[in-house]
């Protein structure tokens, strides 16, 4: 297993500068996701350390060892592909020894990799069909297994659980996160999927338009986003964001509300200035229901619209002319424009700057 | 009131009007389809009695009438054999259409992988500049090209024959090989590339094994074409000894020939012969030919 570390890495399409100088280090055996809504590059960025994309300027090291130039097979990686790229004409047997056939790896040894692999990916029965004659999550075990054979220094996953159903995807999610600390792999993997991210990684690379807008540990980017960016995009449903004012002794007027937030906390500016003030859904507490916030303030207004997911409710309410969302824990049904009181906490509020959109977080 | 689905007879009448949906329509098809069999089987039928017929009995005879016997039949092989060379001028145009085929499909497969897989500078310019070979009819290839052969000293040659095949046979091939080669999805060949795979491993192991079905149809097309094919032949290669079955065929025929039209008809069976078979043996593969592109 090895270090990969990107350096100032840009990519350029025709006249499209689609990665805009991105660092990262990932350190031996880590599981590193790159996350970010589509064309931010995040898949660019993937298949530029594969070697299926030019590098245009920066440096790109694996274990130590410049491969800017280095063919993908030279460079000691193992890639799993969202649409898992079996061979077709092979049987899954096949698909696993074709690489180690054409590099000459001798049958006995074939084998001996071969069946491992297909013994810890429960591959054994399937060995002689077809990749047309398995089903989803087969093949994508096929295709983690062939890049396991390999042995590779670092694995490189680009979305392989889009193409899997709900209940599949949670299953391999966990596995493929067993597996990695089993084989203590480098792991590179690239979503689209905030839950992906955070339940996988050890490490959270999100990416906005081509550049890294936080690199962090997961809780570290839910708790600690550094913009508004990451802020939304990190979390389902969405943080809400209200305009708002700083107000004097440590508080923040939005809405027709003023909620107190804890002094060190974050790096306000002088009462007046404008902000935008970030809420997650499931600090918006709605009366009796989860524990009332000690320092917060109450808003009642009518409930628009209710989605019922069973274990929880979203409510959708008006603050101040702004729809928000809040999270109704044990729910009860709620009829259309039912009154309802809710209490924002102030200790887990985000505040963000007007114009650069960081946050004040101190 | 809920529908009792129990009840037997509701559920027959229902069996009965799904059953009426189903039945074909157009009873009144059956007439034209009978006429266009019979117009269509007709020439069968002729070949099929002149073949057992003697010369002097086909001269007697309505065209259409039965034979009198099934024996003239053997004598009107060993005729056809001897008169016209079949022998040697089937070999010839089995060696023309097996290995130009071969060839031509070999060639289309390699430039159809340099256009989809290799990012040619002009890969667009290259394939219109091939494809175009299919826009001109042929006989106006044939003035330059006789005089070409002249020159070069390739007329009535076996070689100069099999680059006339080769050359004719790739554009099509191409267009086509382009279309199913782009089908094949890219990540197949990124994944090998990634396992260490050179281009040309790339091209025979992925590519071709997963255009097998499109590279066999396209061969047996270009086979059926060469060995049918008359025009070529004719002008560039009569010698005995290169001339293709068909040219040996045409040789039966003329203004100062003696040979009876029984024996024509039953050399132009036995020419018929390779490219039925073939069909029949391969016939699944030509299925595939009918939608190639897709696999």
């Amino acid at each position: 297993m090895a270090t990969v570390t990107l350096r100032n890495i840009i990519k350029i399409y025709g006249e499209f500068v689609a990665i805009k100088g991105v660092d990262i280090d990932i350190e031996d055996g880590t599981f590193v996701v790159l996350v970010g809504p589509s064309g931010c590059g995040k898949s660019t960025l993937l298949r530029m350390i594969a070697g299926l994309e030019t590098i245009s300027h920066g440096e790109l090291k694996i274990g130590g060892t410049l491969v800017n130039d280095l063919p993908s097979r030279d460079r000691g990686i193992a890639m799993v592909f969202q649409s898992y790229a079996l061979y077709p004409h092979m049987s899954v047997a096949d698909n696993l020894g074709f690489g180690l056939k054409i590099s000459g790896v001798s049958k006995s040894e074939i084998e001996r990799r071969r069946g491992d692999a297909a013994t810890m990916l429960g591959l054994d029965p399937y060995m002689d069909r077809r990749p047309s004659q398995l089903s989803g999550g087969q093949r994508q075990r096929v295709a983690i297994g062939r890049a396991m054979v390999r042995q590779p220094e670092v694995f490189l996953f680009d979305e392989p659980l889009s193409n899997l159903d709900a209940k599949l995807r949670n299953q391999t999610r966990i596995e493929i996160k067993r597996l990695q600390r089993q084989l203590g792999a480098t792991v590179v993997f690239v979503t689209h999927d905030q839950v992906e991210a955070m339940t996988l990684a050890d490490k959270i690379v999100v990416l906005q338009d081509g550049l890294v807008a936080q690199v962090g540990s997961p809780l570290e980017v839910f708790e600690r986003p550094k913009n508004q960016f990451v802020a939304g995009f990190m979390g389902a449903p969405s943080m809400n964001f209200i305009d708002a004012v700083v107000g004097p002794n440590n508080t923040i007027e939005a809405g027709g509300i003023s909620l107190p937030v804890p002094a060190d906390r974050f790096d306000l500016p002088a009462p007046g200035t404008s902000v935008t003030l970030g809420v997650r859904p499931e600090d918006i507490v709605p009366e009796g229901h989860g524990t009332r916030p000690e320092l917060g303030a109450d808003f009642t207004a009518p409930v628009n619209f209710a989605e019922m997911l069973g274990n929880e409710s979203l409510l959708f309410a008006d603050l101040g002319g702004t729809e928000m969302v809040a999270r109704m824990q044990q729910p009860r049904p709620i009829e259309p424009d039912q009154k309802i009181g809710f209490r924002i906490d102030g200790r887990r509020v985000h505040v963000f700057d007007k114009n650069s959109q960081m946050s004040l977080l101190r | 009131m809920a529908v009792d689905i129990t009840d037997q007879n509701f559920i027959n009448g229902l069996i009965e009007q799904e059953r009426r949906a189903q039945r074909p329509r157009g009873r009144w098809l059956v007439v034209p389809i009978l006429v266009l069999t019979i117009a269509y089987l007709t020439p069968f039928y002729y070949l099929f009695v002149t073949i057992f017929k003697t010369s002097a009995e086909y001269a007697q005879k309505g065209v259409l009438e039965l034979p009198a016997s099934l024996a003239p039949f053997a004598d009107n092989v060993v005729q056809a054999w001897t008169i016209a060379h079949l022998g040697q001028a089937g070999l010839n145009s089995l060696s023309y259409a097996v290995i130009g085929g071969a060839i031509a499909v070999a060639f289309a497969a390699a430039a159809a992988f340099g256009m989809t897989r290799l990012n040619l500078i002009g890969a667009n310019g290259w394939f219109m500049l091939i494809f175009t070979g299919t826009l001109f009819p042929f006989q106006m290839y044939l003035v330059p090209l006789l005089f070409g052969y002249q020159r070069l000293g390739l007329i009535n040659s076996w070689l100069g024959m099999l680059l006339v095949y080769v050359a004719i046979c790739i554009p099509f091939p191409l267009l086509v090989l382009r279309n199913s080669f782009s089908g094949i999805t890219r990540e197949v060949d990124e994944a090998a590339r990634i396992e260490g795979a050179s281009e040309w491993r790339v091209f025979i192991s992925m590519i071709v094994p997963n255009a097998k079905g499109p590279l066999i149809a396209l061969f047996l097309l270009q086979f059926t074409f060469i060995w049918n094919d008359l025009l070529f032949s004719s002008i560039l290669a009569n010698g005995i000894e290169v001339r293709s079955i068909m040219v040996a065929l045409q040789s039966l025929q003329g203004t100062y020939s003696t040979i009876g039209p029984n024996v024509v008809i039953t050399a132009t069976l036995i020419s018929s012969i390779p490219t039925v078979l073939l069909f029949v043996v391969l016939r699944k593969y030509f299925m595939a030919g009918l939608q190639l592109g897709n696999k």
